[in-house]
């Protein structure tokens, strides 16, 4: 059966999730006990470096492969689940400026990494794919735009290496960065939100820095998602126009189907949250509930990041998307910056 | 008609917030 399959792979996302919030509290624990002042690293590194580890000296083993995968899966319940630590004012003014942001975004990702795809000689639709991957959600637009504009499947990979490479990297890069700025801890939410490729990065980058700049990562991330039908539907019309892949004839149906749903149910939840529907320790319980959800989230994101597989893709899809998330970086920091004030960051 | 992931995301995390609130789930630490 399916869920019997999967069941040894979720259980190891489990453990290795685990160990990090254990190794982070023993440490914790030790330098309190022997009144020693100990860098606090985060359950959220530990359960990646343990991921990683594993993924880059033993591999994971082929039992657990189908649980491992199930990883976005509980990335998406954690999402739903942390809508109850949002009021909805909060989620129709951040996640209204996030849209606004986005839209920005993309036209400045699309254009300069349209330019930088035809100076490094990339084949123009692998150029698209990377645009719609470092502009909106990484390895989930890919994927969906892949089909909607019949990319090639090395395309697909190269792009999907060069993303996942790209987010391995923010996931270190930005918190560090976000200390060195001395940003608050919502300026950094929705700047790791807003420019951290792929949802669990995005995530996790967030929760690097707080569970307060997680919280915020997850609403701009969920905000950058909503777009991705928008986007593909675009890519699609501009290919059929060139007569290199199928006409979309229904396109509202297309829409709603590209449109991700745990999007929805994160809304209903923060509704719910809004009207009082829960008690405080309800509301305290679901909030934990979002927790475990993301805890095996990041050990997922360890062990599926297979550094000897990317360096098989090739440096050139890389060199593209580095500068691209560059610029995206510092245009994503400067308009959040810059909205700061209104936004009552 | 089968249904995604994306939609058991949202009905696995909704019924749990059901047994939540029924108080049908023990307390969640963190």
């Amino acid at each position: 059966m399916n869920l019997l399959r999967k069941l040894p792979g979720i259980l190891l996302l489990a453990v290795i999730g685990y160990a990090g919030k254990f190794t982070e509290q023993s440490i914790a624990a030790y330098g309190k006990a022997h009144h020693t002042a100990l860098p606090n690293i985060e359950y959220v590194l530990w359960a990646i470096i343990f991921g990683l580890l594993i993924a880059n000296t033993v591999r994971v083993p082929a039992l657990f492969r189908p649980g491992v995968d199930t990883y976005e899966f509980w990335l998406k319940i954690g999402i739903v689940f942390l809508g109850v630590r949002f009021v909805v004012g909060d989620v129709v003014k951040l996640g209204g400026a996030s849209l606004l942001f986005v839209a920005i975004e993309l036209g400045v990702s699309i254009a300069l990494m349209t330019w930088l795809g035809k100076k490094f000689q990339l084949s123009p639709k692998l150029t698209s794919l990377l645009a719609i991957g470092s502009s909106i959600c990484g390895v989930s637009a890919i994927i969906a735009a892949k089909g909607a504009i019949d990319a090639d499947d090395e395309d697909a990979s190269y792009a999907m290496a060069a993303v996942l490479a790209l987010g391995a990297f923010s996931l270190f890069a930005f918190p560090a960065i976000g200390h060195a700025l001395g940003m608050n801890d919502k300026m950094f939410g929705m700047w790791a939100g807003l420019a951290v490729d792929n949802t669990a990065e995005a995530t996790a980058a967030g929760t690097l820095f707080s569970d307060t700049a997680g919280k915020f990562a997850v609403l701009a991330k969920t905000a950058r998602n909503a777009t991705i039908g928008f986007v593909v539907l675009g890519y699609a019309i501009y290919w059929a126009k060139q007569s290199q892949a199928k006409e979309i004839a229904r396109k509202g149906a297309f829409l709603w189907e590209k449109f991700p749903k745990f999007v929805l149910g994160f809304l209903l939840v923060s509704l719910m949250a809004t009207l009082g529907w829960f008690t405080k320790p309800q509301a305290a319980d679901i909030a934990n509930l979002s927790r475990w959800a993301f805890l095996l989230t990041f050990a997922g994101v360890g062990l599926r990041t297979d550094l000897r597989e990317m360096k098989k893709q090739g440096m050139r899809p890389f060199v593209v998307g580095a500068i691209g998330e560059f610029a995206i970086a510092g245009l994503t920091l400067a308009m959040i910056v810059g909205a700061a004030p209104l936004l009552g960051l | 008609m089968k249904l995604s992931l994306d939609w058991w995301s949202v009905i696995l995390a909704l019924a749990a917030i059901g047994l939540v609130m029924a108080g049908a789930m023990p307390h969640i630490p963190w």
